[in-house]
């Protein structure tokens, strides 16, 4: 099979397809893992090899980060953290990133506020289930009835489908291009580094220098 | 024809043929190796009373573990894991004499998870437990055992990582946290989040010395000198300390073992469970995600059965083991004597003496009736599919032998 030796050989990335990966990418080849072929808009590999260093790269579905990661298939990934915190995998989150910030919030029309006020039951449309379902229940103890949409998540409230909304912001524009605002912060988001618990631990020198060069790029 | 009547549901599955083979010829490698410890096998039951795996016995969240009512409507469960059912066992039949234990149990723990994750619902565990002895001697036995387990099972290249709960929850009890906060703390520091914790760690307030020393343990992972290292952090401070001086006398032992190359030790590492109350170890290798290996001391566990006692032990989980050996290509070499004996009708009583014979010698003989003019190719390729090195036939020209090689 020889997969076991190019487990060892190489470190893999994944990376959330998209904005995210570019900026991630632009981080990485500050902090000096030089991987340009990635972007390279031209091909259709699917994953990308650096021999020199031994780095591999791909890029996935942002839900599908953590699942590469937790499985092993990647070594360490990038993805945001409303996505760590919505797929809950048993991985390490080991940096910040500090790119993509934005925010969790819930949203709704501005007489919307009063309901969040009392525990009585509201219905709360979102793409992330579980994110809201542990917001209302374990920090505002409130019964709440969530629906799971897939995009577009501001029409909701307008159409009657539910009376608030759980998402992320990030300027806020088109939440008031709809008359909608923002009711509760739910907590603040940005892309973070995930490692692999085996990995961590059986690439330990490699994974801590990467770490750390990325540290430094990030000044912090 | 209804699809569900061939179909398993999700997360389980039906294991025959060579697998079924390997796993089997695994298992028992297994077994005796921890029998030649002198740990002796219990069998508990698959179902108990749901109270033995509660929040603070057990290790799986109440809503993964598959629950049903008796007649009389007690809440049962299908073990999720199997040292709470070994735990209350032993209490019962023996824990009189005080005298340490040694137990092993290989057998199937459920899981109701939800889907579509790529794991089981139902796996086989080979788990031991070491009771009745609180000695770091133990703690050491414990470990060289995962070591040659997996020595055992043909794996070259793994490391055993050992942690300890008591560093953590000694820092905790010096900072005077509270339940809520060391949980929400540990959750932070099990997942190496390094800034998460140190962020919280700032909203708490704590003592600068104590905070230090709580927000680099994501990072206080490696080789044997960051015990010194964490040493120089907590200077003063009993708990910890004592916490450090054992997991130092520990790898002394180990290196008496011979086996201190395969350890690393990592202070971030937080069990969920609460019931950990020393030693922390998991093992690590290529070609899966997860640890193979997970144990510990929890000298709490027995108590919560109503006495008191110091126990350490590990479980490991033989399907994952088997992934693994696949993924890395190692190989589990099996020696069957098998052999496939056909017949044509009128020698069958030959036959049958000449089965008899060779089974009393110890082969596994498959008896087969055949025609005259049946395909040989088809005879020869159904030997080999049931790993027979030997096919014999038995006809009007005598006893032919044909040696297979696969």
């Amino acid at each position: 099979m020889g997969k076991n030796q190019e487990d060892m050989e190489y470190l893999t990335f994944a990376l959330t397809k998209g904005r995210l990966a570019e900026k991630t990418l632009e981080a990485l080849s500050k902090a000096g893992l030089d991987c340009r072929e990635v972007l390279d808009g031209s091909s259709r590999k699917l994953i990308f090899t650096q021999e020199e260093n031994k780095y591999r790269f791909f890029l996935a579905k942002g839900p599908d980060v953590p699942t590469y990661v937790e499985q092993g298939a990647a070594d360490i990934g990038v993805s945001g953290r409303d996505i760590i915190m919505e797929e809950n995998r048993s991985i390490y989150e080991v940096l910040d990133l500090g790119i993509g910030k934005c925010r969790m919030c819930v949203a709704g029309f501005p007489e919307a506020g009063e309901l969040l006020k009392h525990h009585e039951m509201i219905r709360v449309a979102t793409k992330y289930p579980r994110i809201a379902r542990d917001y209302f229940h374990d920090k505002k103890h409130q019964t709440v009835d969530i629906i799971k949409l897939n995009g577009s998540i501001e029409l909701a409230p307008i159409v009657g489908l539910s009376d608030v909304i759980v998402d992320i912001v990030e300027t806020g524009s088109t939440l008031r291009e709809n008359g909608l605002v923002v009711l509760e912060e739910i907590c603040f988001l940005s892309a973070r580094m995930v490692v692999n618990p085996v990995s961590m631990r059986m690439k330990a020198a490699r994974i801590r220098k990467v770490i750390r060069l990325l540290q430094g790029v990030l000044g912090k | 024809m209804e699809n569900r009547l061939l179909h398993t549901p999700e997360g389980v599955r039906d294991i025959y043929g060579d697998e079924m083979l390997k796993k089997r010829f695994l298992m028992e490698k297994l077994e005796s190796l921890v029998s030649s410890f002198g740990f002796r096998e219990i069998e508990t039951p698959t179902f108990e009373y749901f109270d033995v795996f509660n929040r603070e016995i057990g290790t799986t969240p109440s809503k993964e573990v598959y629950k049903f009512f008796d007649s009389e409507n007690n809440t049962l469960a299908l073990r999720p894991d199997l040292t709470p059912g070994v735990a209350r066992a032993a209490v019962k039949y023996f824990m009189e004499e005080g005298l340490p234990i040694r137990l092993y149990y290989l057998g199937h723990s459920f899981s109701n998870r939800s889907g579509l994750q790529g794991k089981l619902k139902e796996v086989t565990e080979l788990g031991v437990e070491y009771m009745g002895e609180a000695s770091v001697y133990a703690d050491a036995e414990i470990v060289d055992l995962a070591v040659e387990l997996l020595k055992m099972a043909g794996l070259k290249e793994f490391q055993i990582c050992i942690g300890t709960a008591e560093y953590y929850k000694g820092l905790c009890a010096a900072a005077g946290l509270k339940r809520d906060a060391e949980r929400m703390l540990s959750h932070h520091i099990r997942n190496k989040n390094l800034f998460g914790t140190a962020e919280l760690i700032k909203e708490m307030g704590l003592d600068s010395r104590i905070g230090d020393a709580l927000s680099s343990l994501p990072m206080l992972f490696g080789e044997v000198d960051i015990l010194d290292k964490a040493l120089g952090l907590i200077e003063g401070i009993d708990r910890p300390v004592a916490a450090i001086e054992r997991l130092k006398k520990l790898y002394e032992i180990l290196k008496i073992y011979g086996i201190e190359d395969y350890v690393t030790f990592d202070l971030g590492l937080l069990s969920r469970h609460q019931y950990y109350s020393g030693m922390v170890l998991r093992a690590y290798t290529f070609g899966t995600g997860e640890a193979i290996i997970r144990g510990g001391r929890y000298d709490h566990l027995l108590e919560s059965f109503g006495k008191a006692g110091p126990a350490v032990g590990f479980t490991v989980v033989i399907d994952q083991l088997m992934n693994i050996l696949t993924r890395q290509s190692i190989p589990i070499d099996m020696q069957l004597n098998r052999v496939l004996l056909c017949f044509e009708e009128e020698y069958f009583a030959k036959a049958l003496t000449e089965a008899s014979k060779l089974r009393s010698s110890g082969a596994q003989v498959e008896m087969m009736k055949i025609d005259r003019g049946m395909d040989p190719y088809a005879i020869r390729k159904h030997a080999i599919e049931v790993n027979a090195e030997k096919l014999l036939r038995l006809t009007g020209d005598g006893l032919e032998t044909q040696l297979l090689t696969q």
